[in-house]
């Protein structure tokens, strides 16, 4: 807990953040580029998909990180929820629009993998229809930010319903074991091991890292983004109520 | 009620309905709510199902014929206990092949086949490279048995 | 109790009264029912394919348009401070406020669905169990729909807000719903157990609904 405390408080936060920031974005760039290397050209074509199989290295790690950022987005609303403070709310709101574009991105390049190989763009099976319903759930969620002025409250209430939706995210991971469902059950995170083939788990993996790393460059960028916008607010507040008592005097 | 029983009561309340919720979905789930029936799903059905359904399972080996001339294909369904035979006019996906496991969606015809609209290739859990999945065939670990490469 | 009670009795009284919302939802359900129909057009056939997707869905539309009635005129004419400052238990009156929407903006749905679905040509043995789903079902609606109205209970113009947050929560309630209908009116051997999930998700919302609905409405009132 120590650690959170320590990070909790801004300028702290800052000053870890600030060389943070440029070493997660070089490791995640390092490990995406050996990761698109592996997977565009130095792995094996899959014995039934064919080629198509190199789709997987970006869609499989991109649905992970939705369903992850949608767990950072829900413990920290949790967490601001009950210790009030500012820095989680922050990291919640602004893990939003990331998880919205890797929720995004697994959708659309699923759909570029099940033309071909299931034979169509989208079927509306328990997994495909429960990710789609995150990526609203994300929309709504940053609607929220957008309508509500006073930050402290709409922390709360965006807290709220952040945490509500979560209720989706056990829904997307089971939805392949409990029902009879077009999309293939878990290759990776399953009971028994994972059933790929090590030549293709090290792209994978490398590309997971890659997104995971580069998903920690992104908050991290995102947050400090977010303080310099609040603390610019206040500046110009406290400068404008300045300015209106020299005019009154 | 006091405020104090009243809490107590509405926290009491919440666990006993949260019950009566987990047991209804361990109830519904112990019997499939499917995306698609097995053929053996479809047999077990007491009056056949009128509107468009969803059939899934294994294509037989030797089953599939391409009739030429009406641009048609049939195949057969099956599953450990049933088999259901297919008319379909289409474009096939790539991964439809003997042994694939498929979903089709269609409507039953008087004589108890399919028509199909559509046909999507379901793909497993399982990925590798086709050296491996010919040297787990000959070491005799292959699983599907009569999966064949194109 | 006595407040629970009274809660659910003075907001269904409002709601029936002339003006008061429970015969506009009814009018835009039966619409958007039509709408749907006469973009169809002749076919009867397909019709009478969607008549119980279609109903599910303009009962769906119905209690989100209905939504910001649940809070919004306690809130606008000060009734709810009173009802914050008076309950012993905010989220047992949460709890009643949604149920009075369920009686007086759903119950008349359902009760007007089987003229609708002869007009969309439902065959006959759609009936029950079209009619049991949304028995079962509609109260996720307003239970979670009650939600969304405390959350935004504080802005202007909300409607929109409302419907985007609601929406994709509603999704599981229309998929079990319409898959319980049509199951039930074909024979298909999931008509049980789609209802018990439908169950199963009223009774979650019931309970998610006064937690994050009460919160939501001290929040707002702060």
């Amino acid at each position: 807990m120590g650690v959170f405390y320590e990070l909790a408080n801004p300028e702290r936060f800052e000053r870890i953040a600030k060389p943070l920031q440029p070493a997660l974005t070089a490791i995640a760039v390092l490990l995406g580029g050996a990761g698109l290397y592996y997977a565009l050209f130095n792995s094996p074509a899959d014995y039934q998909q064919g080629d198509t199989v190199r789709i997987m290295y970006v869609h499989v790690p991109a649905a992970w990180m939705a369903l992850f950022c949608y767990s950072v987005m829900a413990f920290s609303s949790a967490a601001g929820f009950i210790w009030k403070h500012p820095l989680a709310d922050v990291s919640a709101k602004v893990t939003a629009p990331i998880g919205a574009v890797f929720t995004a991105l697994a959708l659309f390049t699923g759909s570029l993998w099940g033309k071909p190989m299931w034979g169509a763009w989208w079927a509306w099976d328990a997994r495909l229809t429960s990710v789609l319903i995150l990526f609203f759930l994300y929309l709504g969620y940053i609607a929220i930010w957008e309508s509500i002025d006073d930050k402290a409250r709409a922390a709360r209430l965006a807290a709220i319903v952040a945490i509500v939706g979560f209720v989706n995210i056990p829904i997307i991971k089971f939805s392949v074991d409990w029902w009879n469902s077009l999309h293939q059950p878990a290759s990776v995170f399953r009971d028994g091991g994972p059933t790929i083939d090590g030549s293709m788990l090290r792209p994978l993996f490398l590309m997971g890292a890659a997104y995971m790393i580069g998903f920690g460059a992104m908050l991290i960028a995102a947050i400090r983004n977010e303080l310099m916008a609040r603390r610019l607010q206040r500046l110009s507040e406290v400068a404008g109520r300045k300015a209106s008592t020299v005019n009154v005097e | 009620m006091t405020k104090k029983q009243k809490r107590f009561a509405f926290i009491g309340g919440i666990f006993a309905v949260a019950a009566l919720a987990v047991t209804l979905v361990l109830t519904a789930l112990s019997s499939a709510v499917a995306y698609f029936y097995t053929p053996s799903d479809l047999d077990a059905l007491d009056h056949p199902p009128t509107g468009v359904i969803r059939l899934g399972g294994l294509v037989e080996g030797g089953s599939v014929q391409y009739n030429k001339e009406e641009a048609e294909v049939h195949f057969v369904i099956m599953d450990e206990a049933g088999r259901r035979a297919v008319t379909y006019r289409g474009v096939l996906p790539d991964l439809f092949r003997e042994g694939q496991g498929v979903v089709v969606e269609g409507k039953l015809a008087p004589d108890g086949s399919v028509t199909a609209m559509q046909v999507l290739a379901k793909h497993d859990e399982n990925y590798m490279p086709r050296e491996v999945a010919d040297a787990l065939k000959k070491q005799g670990r292959w699983k599907e048995g009569e999966t064949q490469n194109q | 109790m006595n407040g629970f009670l009274a809660i659910i009795s003075r907001d269904v009284a409002l709601g029936f009264k002339a003006g008061g919302g429970t015969v506009q939802t009814a009018l835009f359900f039966a619409l958007t029912a039509l709408v749907f129909a006469i973009a169809v057009g002749p076919d009867t056939a397909l019709l009478s394919r969607i008549a119980a997707p279609t109903l599910w869905a303009a009962a769906l539309l119905s209690a989100l348009v209905s939504l910001d009635r649940i809070f919004q005129a306690d809130f606008e004419d000060g009734s709810l401070d009173v009802i914050v400052e008076t309950a012993d238990l905010l989220e047992g009156r949460v709890l009643a406020k949604a149920i009075a929407h369920w009686i007086a903006a759903c119950l008349p749905l359902i009760l007007a669905t089987p003229v609708l679905a002869l007009l969309l040509s439902l065959p006959a043995q759609g009936y029950w169990p079209l009619v049991l789903s949304l028995l079962v079902g509609t109260p996720a609606l307003s239970f979670i729909g009650a939600i969304s109205a405390a959350v935004t209970l504080s802005l202007r113009r909300a409607g929109v807000l409302i419907a985007i947050l609601t929406a994709p929560l509603y999704a599981p309630a229309l998929i079990f719903g319409v898959a319980a209908a049509n199951a039930g009116a074909s024979g298909a051997p999931n008509f049980i157990p789609s209802l018990l999930f439908l169950g199963a998700g009223t009774l979650f919302s019931m309970i998610l609904a006064p937690l994050a609905g009460a919160a939501a409405i001290r929040f707002n009132m702060s």
